[in-house]
């Protein structure tokens, strides 16, 4: 119920800043009837109303569950305590991707993004995964960017080549 | 009839071997570069757009009709196989498409998508030969107040549709409109919600946020409730479409057909309100309503159809009125650019043989689709026996380089990642993520029809309920939200007085 809760008033937030947000629009000069601030208002009162609405559900007892979309394997969601190994060998993997995009290049990034992910889903076999990950790296640069013509960091091998 | 010896002379054109070759070409390339999980067909034109700059005009766009109608197959393979869709259009496959699959009926799932995309796919090839100038007529009529009203129905229909309750479906909404939001309001020129960064003046690229509530989302989601070691998706057995899922399927193609065509040739048509619609047509209608959300194959053959229809009447307002209203569409439209052509009534008139060369060697592409697709849909299956770790670790890689190549831009990546974790809270309280990519889409364009509507009535807000047309829309926009907790309530009293 605290995280219902604490999600409901994030919603009410997001609406709170929008619409803080929307007086700093300025007006310009069109002929515009109601100008580039009515909208993101409406937005921003859609937010706040859903928000508490979310927040009365919540204390009112109304806890999450998960939608028909998403609701395939019930033991899958909710029951089971956060995996926060996995989420934090992940948060490293992007992270770490982001950092060495464009400072060591797509090869190594990728190779480095992959094996972490592999690492998060706790792979047993760390060799396979490096090789597989590196593999794929290369073989994926040289298809985009040989094949279609994409660019991709290049990274420490600039100067290679 | 004009149309269809116009359509005859554009066979000659697609028939001569060298198209036939590039058509079968553009069909296999579409097909396995859309079938990565998280590049959807979008990023697959767009990816695949330059190879076929070499090319002269018309086969260059033969080409190009194969990898638009192979980048839609390949795009809802995944979808179903790993439920990484990478367009708004193969969500709704997904859903149910996703079910079967790990029920071990992915052949079966895939099959119907197969054939469903060719039934709709041909059926909306006709409409577009015959029907683009009519259609194109009838949208003419069509002023602001009206696609503002279409709309707000869409959205509604949504919002209703998916979800245990209409206010997480709407919150979803509202956090896309939001998203939709940032960027340079396109009537005044101002700056809005951009946090002073360069990057963001001209707003959140589409396939950022689809692949990052998907791709991204759905990776950090499965992780995180990882139990002791990873598990694979066990494929059980090969079943193909039995005599029951071929009877369940074809009223389904049809129906989808029907509703993918017509409003996907709409200026605001796109694919998510027709497959919408037909996953809520074919849950209200199907004998086997319990299914829904199982892996009902109504719930995959309807709106995969509709998807594939609306993917031909998409062309409508692109080919006649120079209008894309979908991301692949506005890709397509880059094509014609590139060649100084520029789409509208004119082109018909201007370069015939390369129109209907395009609109023949889409029943070409299609037929070509089926028979590539049809034996290969148990190999495309075994995509599943992948292990977990490798899987996940391919779709974080393809998703990055997909976002990255929009415009060689880390920015991009790092805004894709944020919105994954986004969509990663979305899962874990239950809110459903399509209806937040219809809002991102949608909701630019209804504010822009909004203002206008309210411009030509000099600030007169009734004009939305005094045209007849946008009243309608207008009323079955409120119906689908109130009706049914309505009658839900009515029923809950019913049973409560009975008792």
């Amino acid at each position: 119920m605290f995280a219902d809760l604490a999600l409901a008033l994030s919603v009410t937030a997001l609406g709170a800043c929008l619409a803080v947000g929307s007086t700093g629009i300025s007006l310009g000069t069109g002929y515009d009837r109601i100008g580039p601030r009515f909208f993101p208002y409406l937005v921003a009162m859609g937010l706040m109303l859903l928000g508490s609405w979310l927040a009365v559900a919540a204390i009112r007892g109304n806890r999450a569950t998960p939608v028909a979309e998403e609701n395939d394997e019930p033991d899958l969601q909710m029951n089971w305590p956060i995996n926060w190994s996995a989420l934090g060998y992940l948060a490293l993997a992007l992270l770490l991707n982001l950092a060495l995009m464009e400072r060591a290049g797509f090869v190594i990034s990728s190779s480095v993004l992959f094996w972490l992910a592999a690492r998060a889903f706790h792979s047993r076999r760390p060799a396979r995964d490096a090789a597989v990950a590196v593999l794929l790296s290369i073989l994926v640069y040289f298809a985009f960017t040989r094949g279609l013509g994409l660019i991709l960091p290049l990274g420490i091998f600039n100067r290679l080549f | 009839m004009e149309a269809l010896s116009s359509l005859f002379a554009g066979f000659g054109v697609a028939l001569q071997p060298m198209n036939l070759l590039w058509a079968l070409v553009g069909v296999v390339l579409g097909t396995a570069v859309g079938i990565l999980p998280g590049i959807g067909p979008a990023l697959t034109v767009a990816l695949l757009l330059p190879v076929t700059f070499d090319l002269e005009p018309v086969s260059a766009f033969i080409m190009f009709a194969g990898i638009y109608y192979g980048a839609m197959y390949g795009g809802s393979t995944t979808s179903i196989l790993m439920n990484t869709p990478g367009e708004s259009g193969s969500m709704i496959t997904a859903l149910e498409g996703n079910k079967m699959a790990r029920a071990g009926r992915a052949s079966a799932a895939l099959a119907t998508a197969a054939i469903g995309s060719f039934v709709a796919g041909t059926i909306g090839t006709v409409g577009l030969t015959f029907a683009a100038p009519v259609l194109a007529n009838f949208a003419l009529s069509f002023g602001p107040a009206e696609y503002f009203a279409l709309m707000v129905l869409g959205f509604t229909t949504i919002s209703a549709v998916l979800g245990e309750t209409p206010v997480r479906g709407l919150v979803s909404l509202f956090f896309g409109l939001t998203l939709g939001l940032v960027g340079i309001d396109l009537q005044t020129g101002q700056a809005r919600f951009t946090l002073g960064l360069p990057q963001l003046l001209d707003g959140i690229d589409v396939v950022v946020v689809v692949v990052g509530l998907f791709a991204v989302g759905e990776t950090l989601h499965v992780a995180s409730t990882l139990h002791g070691e990873g598990f694979i998706t066990k494929v059980r057995g090969w079943t193909w479409m039995t005599r029951a899922d071929w009877a369940r399927s074809w009223k389904p193609w049809l129906r989808g057909a029907a509703l993918g065509f017509p409003i996907g040739g709409l200026p605001v048509g796109g694919a998510e309100i027709p497959t919408f619609l037909s996953y809520w047509l074919e849950k209200r209608l199907s004998k086997h309503p319990e299914e829904f959300g199982k892996g009902a194959i109504e719930g995959v053959a309807g709106p995969e159809a509709a998807n594939n229809a609306s993917a031909a009447g998409v062309l409508v307002p692109l080919l006649t009125l120079g209008l894309p209203t979908s991301a692949t569409a506005a890709i397509m439209l880059a094509a014609f650019q590139q060649y100084n052509l520029q789409p509208g009534p004119l082109i018909f008139i201007s370069n015939p043989s390369l129109v209907w060369g395009l609109i023949a060697s889409l029943y070409i592409g299609n037929f070509m689709l089926l028979l590539l697709n049809l034996p290969m849909a148990p190999l495309w299956a075994r995509l599943l026996e992948i292990p977990q770790p490798l899987l996940y670790g391919g779709i974080l890689v393809f998703a990055t380089l997909g976002t990255y190549s929009l415009n060689n831009s880390v920015f991009d990546v790092g805004l894709m990642y944020l919105i994954g974790v986004v969509g990663f809270f979305m899962r874990r309280f239950g809110f459903p993520v399509a209806p937040a990519i219809i809002g991102m889409i949608l909701g630019p364009m209804a504010e822009q029809q909004l203002r206008r509507a309210l411009a030509i009535s000099q600030g007169d807000a009734s004009v939305f309920f005094t045209r007849p047309l946008s009243a309608t829309l207008l009323s079955l926009a409120m119906l689908v939200l109130v009706v049914p907790p309505l009658l839900r309530f009515l029923r809950a009293s019913r049973g409560s007085s009975a008792r």
